[in-house]
């Protein structure tokens, strides 16, 4: 029975949520400029690369998603003790959990929603590979979100916590080949295709490069992306949900 | 479902971290709240009282002891007491971006309380503790008495059985910490019990049926106001300037405090007559008044603290 999931009060926090973040409509936008300006820099570069960089470009928006749960987790708990308030209630601290993550995720669809519009104009997409970014990009929201919210529940100060979060954004977001095709990267390193799919943004961008046809994998390479993204986002979610759980009483 | 709102027995956290000698916060800690109580945890900053508050409430481990709200284990079974509790959390404050008719509802909703019921009791709530004129005000730009204000609202709103306060008038001005009194008043009336933390000594005399005064993470003394101003010696104190050289004489009609220019003699009521013929016998200036709760709060934990030292 320890894995039961109860979702007491999800919808209610995330609207909660989602209704925060709206108020926080400048960070919504700027949180796209890093994007924008790679997308300008590509099309100055070397516009061939256009299509690839967009799609980048929404992994790592939904990466950055991750770390706003990171920061609004933390926030509410160290500023606001919110968090007592809630956890102290009938409502489950998945509920908590996962209300924050998908009312942030919410609240920062309409940046993606454009980020797709010029990826339809650039590369028109099929019904497979559209398919396959939205999995994706849930992929890399649960893996993120997940570690956001873990990473917020160790501090007990937002400055000792914002230099984690700039350091997973460059991480996973800008080292490996989210913003620029894997293909540049192995033909310096042959087998750099390995660590780089098992990174879940990654290999989430690979992926669907690959069934947009922007790019080839080897059957290899497209098991060993789909396998680590799905893995990956599926454990992390799951912990997310444990550590909720233990963290709604502290120790 | 039991009599008992609350019962705490022995109940001991130790905080350890990492570099630091180990903390007991609590040392164990025994207390009993009857239903439709309205009970102060009153002690010094540092004595324990928001720990036990937080243990109490589900949101801490403690690392002995058992707690049972309603009958139901609170440490082994959080999940089962949470839907009998709120807390107002120390120093907490409302979603900024959220007006406090706002945070009320949403709040009250995602504790499962359905539209109707949670509109209602979000304008009751608001109006009792004054704030339906900044009620669709963003919250971030209230007052700090205001914010504070919402936060009493949400959490009286859910009408759960048992509230946990902690220091919910902090920042209040005298008006709206007697709205809040008020409105505690009624929901004990109501059936909720509630346990709350202040050092606003006269609220807590206000308020309270019982007050239980810890120090060091431990109850020192249980009881009425009454019962614990009796505790010094006396309900009454006799103020006769100090240098008097009748300090001896004093001693034997009760306890002798000195506080700068003035003796005290805490007693009882039988024994004033005696006292004030001695002043007029040697023409001494000498007041008579009731020993406050203060007073007696600061007897009893500074001798707590005074033997911790011997």
């Amino acid at each position: 029975m320890a894995f039961v999931f109860r979702w007491t009060g999800m919808t209610t926090f995330l609207a909660t949520e989602t209704r925060v973040q709206f108020h926080e409509w400048l960070a919504i936008g700027t949180g796209s400029l890093v994007q924008a300006a790679l997308l300008v820099f590509v099309w100055v570069l070397d516009p061939s690369l256009l299509s690839l960089t967009v799609i980048g470009a929404m992994v790592y928006s939904v990466f950055l998603i991750g770390q706003r749960v990171l920061n609004e987790a933390a926030y509410i708990r160290i500023d606001h003790k919110l968090n007592e308030l809630y956890h102290a209630s009938p409502m489950s601290p998945e509920s908590y959990f996962l209300g924050m993550s998908i009312g942030i995720l919410v609240a920062y669809t309409p940046p993606l929603v454009v980020l797709f519009a010029i990826l339809e104009f650039l590369h028109p997409m099929s019904l497979a590979a559209t398919g396959m970014l939205v999995l994706a990009l849930l992929c890399v929201w649960a893996f993120s979100s997940s570690l956001g919210y873990y990473i917020s529940t160790l501090f007990k100060d937002m400055k000792t916590i914002w230099p984690y979060s700039s350091l997973l954004t460059n991480l996973f977001g800008i080292v490996p080949p989210v913003f620029f095709p894997l293909s540049v990267l192995t033909a310096r390193f042959p087998l750099a295709w390995v660590p780089a799919l098992l990174v879940p943004t990654s290999s989430a961008t690979a992926l669907v490069e690959a069934v947009a046809g922007m790019q080839a994998l080897t059957p290899v390479q497209f098991l060993l992306a789909a396998g680590s993204l799905a893995f990956l986002a599926a454990s992390m979610l799951l912990f997310g949900i444990y550590w909720a759980r233990r963290t709604a009483r502290e120790s | 479902m039991t009599e008992e709102a609350l019962r705490a027995v022995d109940v001991r956290k130790t905080y350890h971290t990492r570099g630091a000698p180990a903390v007991d916060a609590l040392r164990g800690v025994s207390l009993a709240l009857r239903k439709g109580e309205r009970v102060s945890l009153l002690g010094r900053n540092g004595a324990g009282k928001t720990t036990f508050l937080r243990i109490a409430s589900t949101l801490l481990v403690p690392t002995s002891g058992t707690v049972e709200v309603f009958g139901l284990d609170a440490v082994g079974h959080p999940e089962q007491v949470r839907p009998l509790v709120a807390v107002v959390p120390q120093e907490g404050k409302p979603f900024f971006h959220l007006t406090p008719r706002e945070q009320v509802y949403a709040y009250l909703r995602a504790r499962g309380v359905d539209r109707e019921t949670a509109k209602a009791r979000v304008e009751e709530a608001l109006e009792q503790m004054g704030i339906q004129e900044v009620a669709d005000r963003l919250s971030i730009t209230l007052s700090g008495g205001q914010k504070q204000r919402a936060m009493v609202a949400t959490v009286i709103a859910t009408e759960a059985p048992l509230l946990f306060l902690d220091e919910p008038t902090i920042g209040m001005d005298p008006f709206a910490r007697r709205g809040v009194w008020e409105s505690l008043r009624r929901l004990t009336a109501k059936g909720c019990t509630i346990l709350l933390t202040t050092h606003y000594l006269d609220e807590a005399e206000a308020l309270s049926e019982r007050l239980y005064v810890v120090e060091g993470g431990r109850v020192l003394v249980e009881g009425t106001a009454d019962a614990i101003k009796q505790q010094v010696g006396g309900t009454l104190k006799v103020s006769i300037p100090n240098g008097s050289g009748l300090e001896e004489e004093l001693s034997s009609f009760g306890k002798i405090v000195t506080d700068g220019g003035t003796v005290y003699v805490i007693t009882g009521p039988e024994r004033i007559n005696e006292i004030m013929g001695l002043a007029m016998r040697d023409r001494l200036a000498a007041t008579v008044g009731p020993v406050t709760l203060e007073e007696a709060f600061l007897q009893i934990v500074g001798r707590s603290i005074d033997q911790d030292e011997g």
